[in-house]
């Protein structure tokens, strides 16, 4: 009687008598037999099927296929890739900025321990993210690299590019100067559609966007970093405005030609004293203080 | 019939008339499957629409096993199985007045309980086919055809579940 498929027949009714009748006398039979009665009274929630219809209607046409997500997983999901996209766009937009004041110098590292050395009022900015794919720096001033070996590293001024591969050169972009010294490894500059290449010890610079012959340069390491800084028939000028970030201090011209004047040679720049002795008695100035600033004249 | 058989599909009225013959039965089956109405009118959905993008390659003989394949191999992220809701009809009147005694009633009402925690407690397959017999009155082979089974192992199902829920039932006894 204990086959695997008698009660399914017999829910079926497909039993003979001569068997229903022996089912019937087991003592199983009468919760079978409920079993069997109460269950065909058994229903489930009706479905709107003039709705599901209606549904099926609306996307007989649907141009990609689109798979119905309970409301609030799709709410789960639009959050997520709303904090995601925020996240992302907030991390890789960061901008990391490393600043010198006047007096002051910065030295850094980039994320692939790249150095930075920046000079008395100048300011960096680079992103952290993605560093080693896109190795890239916003420059405003000057300052010295000593970059790791790696795919190319730009240096960004608003007068040029420097492009370099695994090399240690100077930048300065200040007001409408632009130089560049390479001291090791190799540098491309691009300033204003031109490209010059540069190999350890020459320099290239553009004032106002006119390039000047630059005479090469038998020192490892920009003079600024040892605060003595050679200079090459240079402006009084500039190099005035050089004195006034590294001394932190005011210095007027009395007279606007003293600010053409041409100076070869070495400035201190952590001797004021000694760099004022120096341009004074090579070009027969004086100097003299009036509160915090201090006035150069002609003698 | 035989003629319009390749095209029938595309055609909107025979597609609304297929429907209307075997939504119900699809819904009802995936309800049993997902314990879910929701899952199992998406599921129905779906499996609809997709009848609807190939009905020129699917003939009228072969949509319903189209569609019951398609809504079997859809895979859902599946949010656990939550139980069947099932109710009694209450049109069933008891056959004998002479036996309404409240006594009887009460024996009634915790047997229909009973029953109702036994279903809960089959597997998924035996459950299926039971409430699709039950419930949906589908023969033997429209079971086998739904499931993609045999007719053999459908009665082999089915008696599994009766045995299960007898055992379920007088063991709470």
């Amino acid at each position: 009687m204990n086959n695997e498929n008698m009660l399914a027949k017999w829910l079926n009714n497909e039993l003979d008598e001569k068997e229903l009748k022996a089912f019937m006398a087991t003592p199983e039979y009468a919760t079978y037999n409920k079993i069997k009665e109460y269950s065909a009274q058994l229903t489930i929630p009706e479905a709107d099927m003039d709705t599901l219809y209606s549904r099926i209607e609306a996307n007989k046409n649907r141009p990609v296929k689109v798979r119905t997500m309970s409301p609030w997983i799709s709410r789960i999901a639009a959050m997520l890739i709303l904090a995601l996209g925020v996240t992302y766009f907030v991390y890789t937009n960061k901008t990391t900025t490393a600043f010198a004041e006047n007096g002051q110098r910065t030295e850094f590292l980039l994320p692939d321990n790249s150095s930075v050395t920046l000079n008395s009022g100048s300011e960096a900015d680079y992103k952290a993210w993605n560093w080693k794919n896109n190795r890239k720096l916003h420059l405003d001033g000057e300052a010295y690299f000593k970059v790791a070996k790696g795919q190319t590293f730009d240096v960004i001024t608003t007068m040029g590019k420097v492009t370099v591969v695994g090399t240690q050169f100077n930048v300065k972009a200040r007001d409408n100067r632009f130089d560049v010294t390479c001291f090791e490894g190799k540098v491309r500059v691009s300033s204003n559609g031109n490209t010059i290449l540069l190999t350890p010890g020459m320099s290239v610079a553009f004032d106002n966007g006119k390039q000047l012959d630059m005479p090469s340069d038998e020192d490892t390491q920009p003079g600024w970093l040892t605060y003595e800084v050679n200079y090459q028939h240079e402006e009084l000028g500039r190099i005035i405005e050089e004195m006034k970030r590294q001394y932190r201090v005011d210095i007027e011209l009395s007279d606007k030609q003293i600010s053409t004047i041409k100076h070869s040679g070495k400035i201190p720049m952590n001797n004021i004293g000694d760099a004022l002795e120096i341009i004074e008695t090579a070009h027969h100035l004086k100097s003299h203080k009036a509160g915090n600033k201090i006035i150069l004249s002609v003698e | 019939m035989k003629d319009n058989s390749l095209k029938g599909i595309c055609e909107d009225i025979i597609f609304a008339n297929f429907f209307k013959n075997h939504a119900k039965s699809l819904r009802n089956y995936l309800y049993y499957k997902y314990g879910n109405e929701e899952q199992a009118e998406d599921v129905t959905q779906e499996a609809f629409i997709k009848l609807w993008e190939n009905c020129a390659n699917v003939p009228l003989d072969k949509a319903k096993s189209f569609l019951y394949t398609v809504a079997n191999n859809t895979t859902l992220n599946h949010i656990a199985h939550q139980k069947v809701v099932l109710e009694y009809s209450k049109k069933s009147a008891p056959k004998n007045t002479d036996n309404q005694s409240p006594e009887f009633l009460l024996e009634e009402d915790q047997f229909k309980t009973k029953l109702q925690n036994a279903i809960a407690k089959l597997t998924e397959a035996q459950r299926t086919a039971f409430l699709l017999h039950r419930i949906d009155g589908k023969k033997y082979h429209e079971i086998a055809e739904i499931l993609g089974i045999s007719v053999k192992a459908v009665e082999k199902r089915l008696h599994g579940a009766l045995t299960e829920l007898r055992k379920e039932i007088d063991n709470l006894r």
